[in-house]
């Protein structure tokens, strides 16, 4: 069964400063992008639905069940995890048993098959540190998968990938999506993420500014001067 | 797997061989020195065990080592019970003891076990110098405790044979998942929490398990010396424990068991000649280690922040 989020009425502030505010979307598709300009809120929205930290107000539904009050190890249990923007492996465990840690926690994930679908297979072996950085950012992402989870909040899965190493992480998560995994995607890189989505939530200075299919999203003018906006100003 | 298993058949043979050693020289002050060896060695490999892979410095070792001196000096001068059966007692009351301590200080994510530990043993020797008339104690200790073995030579038989029941048992653990798990805590508590390892429970029966072995190896030194003093809650035995698992290599367990030989019978054989500055020696030696080879150490500690779980 295909898990589904939505978010009611999100709203945070950090220190009287509004960065999420009256945040609301209903995942129609089984793999949204959630996008913005830097600062808009996005890893701020992350956070709250993965129960990292506290909305001050809003409820979080997955398959229509209220989540708000959950703790990130609930979370995980019930199917939901999420990826650091900044790769975060256990550095003194292998690749494999930055994996092998999760065993349990959701049922048993098949490791062997999370290393060969993320590419990972041949550096099961060596500590975090050897790997190269685009390793680090799948290594990430198959931390995420050793949870065996029903959804994976990405964020920013392509950053500071090249255009190579981004097109074979988009092909992977495609296959991640296939096998019936729901997914959000923050991503800034728009033409790898419209490949990937069905739909699009974009948030601007903590406020939500559009919600549709990709085709809409260009065609949307708000949405252009706001990225506008955001890369000049 | 094949090599990591070899790792554990080597240090077995060091201990066997350390026994033929005694046998060989036959000298009754080396042999009171593998002895004391053997003793720290399972202190040292459970405080390595719990704080060398979590990163939580338990301060609190020469507590745990103490209320199993202690319990076995009672259960033996007053009751008259066989060694065997208070050691069992000890690690009893180390595993309960230890738990009821981390419980409340390892929800809390921070140097407050940390802190705390330090006090322990501290406390309890101000309890018990405080109390000793109104706890009828027969002096400040118990005296005339029955020994583990008739001669010198067996009790180091039977305490090495302790240690290579704790070494197999917590080795296992350590390559279990369980062990895997204690190492992502070391490494980034906050990032197994947020995918969802419940870390406090690990923690705290890791640290439960240690205080056990502790506990236990304080009844066999009260019963090797036939005392059980205030002395047992001294600096020594946190000191020399941890000098061991650094020396060893921190995380590594087995490193413990060279380690404690060397380290404890050259300060046996140094005491001779210098006396109590001993201590003084292996500390500075212990913190310039320390510094010197696991900087890592000290970040872990001061990088952790104060949170609730
Ligand atoms: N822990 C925090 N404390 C204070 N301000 C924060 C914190 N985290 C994020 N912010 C602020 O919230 C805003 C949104 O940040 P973030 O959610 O990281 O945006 P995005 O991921 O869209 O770039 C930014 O202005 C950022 O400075
Ligand atoms: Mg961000």
């Amino acid at each position: 069964m295909t898990m589904l989020l939505s978010v009611k009425d999100i709203t945070k502030s950090w220190g009287g400063n509004r960065v999420l505010d009256r945040i609301s979307f209903e995942m129609k598709a089984d793999t949204i992008g959630l996008v913005g300009p830097n600062g808009a809120g996005k890893s701020t929205l992350l956070n709250i639905i993965a129960g990292i930290i506290r909305a001050d107000r809003g409820e979080v539904y997955i398959s229509g069940r209220n989540v708000t009050a959950l703790s990130a190890q609930q979370l995980v249990r019930i199917g939901l995890t999420k990826t650091n923007q900044i790769p975060r492996p256990f550095r003194t465990l292998t690749v494999r048993e930055n994996l092998e840690v999760f065993s349990g926690l959701r049922g048993r994930a098949d490791v062997e098959s999370i290393l060969h679908m993320t590419g990972l297979y041949e550096y099961r072996d060596i500590y975090p540190q050897a790997l190269p950085f685009g390793h680090l950012k799948r290594l990430e992402l198959a931390k995420a998968l050793a949870c065996n989870p029903g959804i994976v909040l990405l964020d920013e899965p392509l950053g500071g990938l090249s255009s190579n190493e981004a097109k074979t992480l988009i092909k992977t998560l495609k296959d991640i999506r296939k096998s019936g995994v729901s997914m959000i995607v923050v991503e800034h890189r728009l033409w790898e993420l419209f490949s990937l989505v069905d739909e699009v939530v974009a948030l601007d200075r903590g406020k939500k500014i559009f919600q549709g299919t990709p085709e809409q999203f260009q065609a949307d003018r708000a949405v252009a001067e706001a990225y506008i906006g955001g890369t000049e100003g | 797997m094949y090599v990591k298993l070899n790792g554990l058949i080597y240090s077995a043979v060091i201990i066997l061989a350390m026994l033929l050693f005694s046998k060989l020289v036959s000298s009754p002050f080396l042999t009171l020195s593998l002895v004391l060896a053997t003793i720290y060695m399972g202190l040292a490999m459970a405080w390595d065990f719990s704080s060398g892979l979590t990163g939580y410095i338990n301060f609190g070792v020469s507590f745990f080592f103490g209320i199993g001196a202690f319990l076995t000096g009672f259960l033996s001068f007053v009751h008259h019970i066989p060694i065997g059966l208070t050691i069992l007692a000890d690690l009893a009351l180390g595993i309960s003891t230890g738990a009821l301590f981390s419980v409340p200080t390892l929800r809390l994510r921070g140097p407050f076990f940390t802190l705390l530990s330090l006090l322990l043993p501290y406390i309890a020797s101000s309890f018990i110098l405080s109390f000793w008339t109104v706890l009828g104690l027969p002096t400040i200790g118990y005296y005339n405790i029955g020994r583990l073995a008739p001669s010198t030579f067996d009790e180091l038989v039977l305490v090495s044979l302790f240690d290579l029941i704790i070494l197999a048992t917590l080795y296992a653990l350590y390559r279990s998942h369980f062990g895997l798990v204690l190492r992502s805590i070391r490494d980034d508590e906050e990032a197994a929490l947020n995918l969802g390892i419940r870390t406090f429970r690990y923690k705290a029966l890791a640290f439960s398990i240690a205080a056990g072995v502790m506990a236990a190896m304080g009844g066999a030194y009260s019963s090797v010396s036939t005392f059980a003093g205030i002395d047992a809650f001294g600096l020594t035995f946190l000191l020399f424990p941890m000098l061991i698992a650094i020396v060893g290599g921190v995380k590594r367990i087995l490193g413990s068991v060279p380690a404690s030989y060397l380290v404890i019978v050259l300060s046996q054989y140094l005491n001779l000649y210098i006396g109590s500055a001993t201590l003084v020696v292996f500390a500075t030696l212990a913190i310039a280690l320390v510094l010197i080879t696991q900087p890592m150490f000290l970040q872990t500690f001061l990088r952790r922040r104060i949170k609730f779980e």
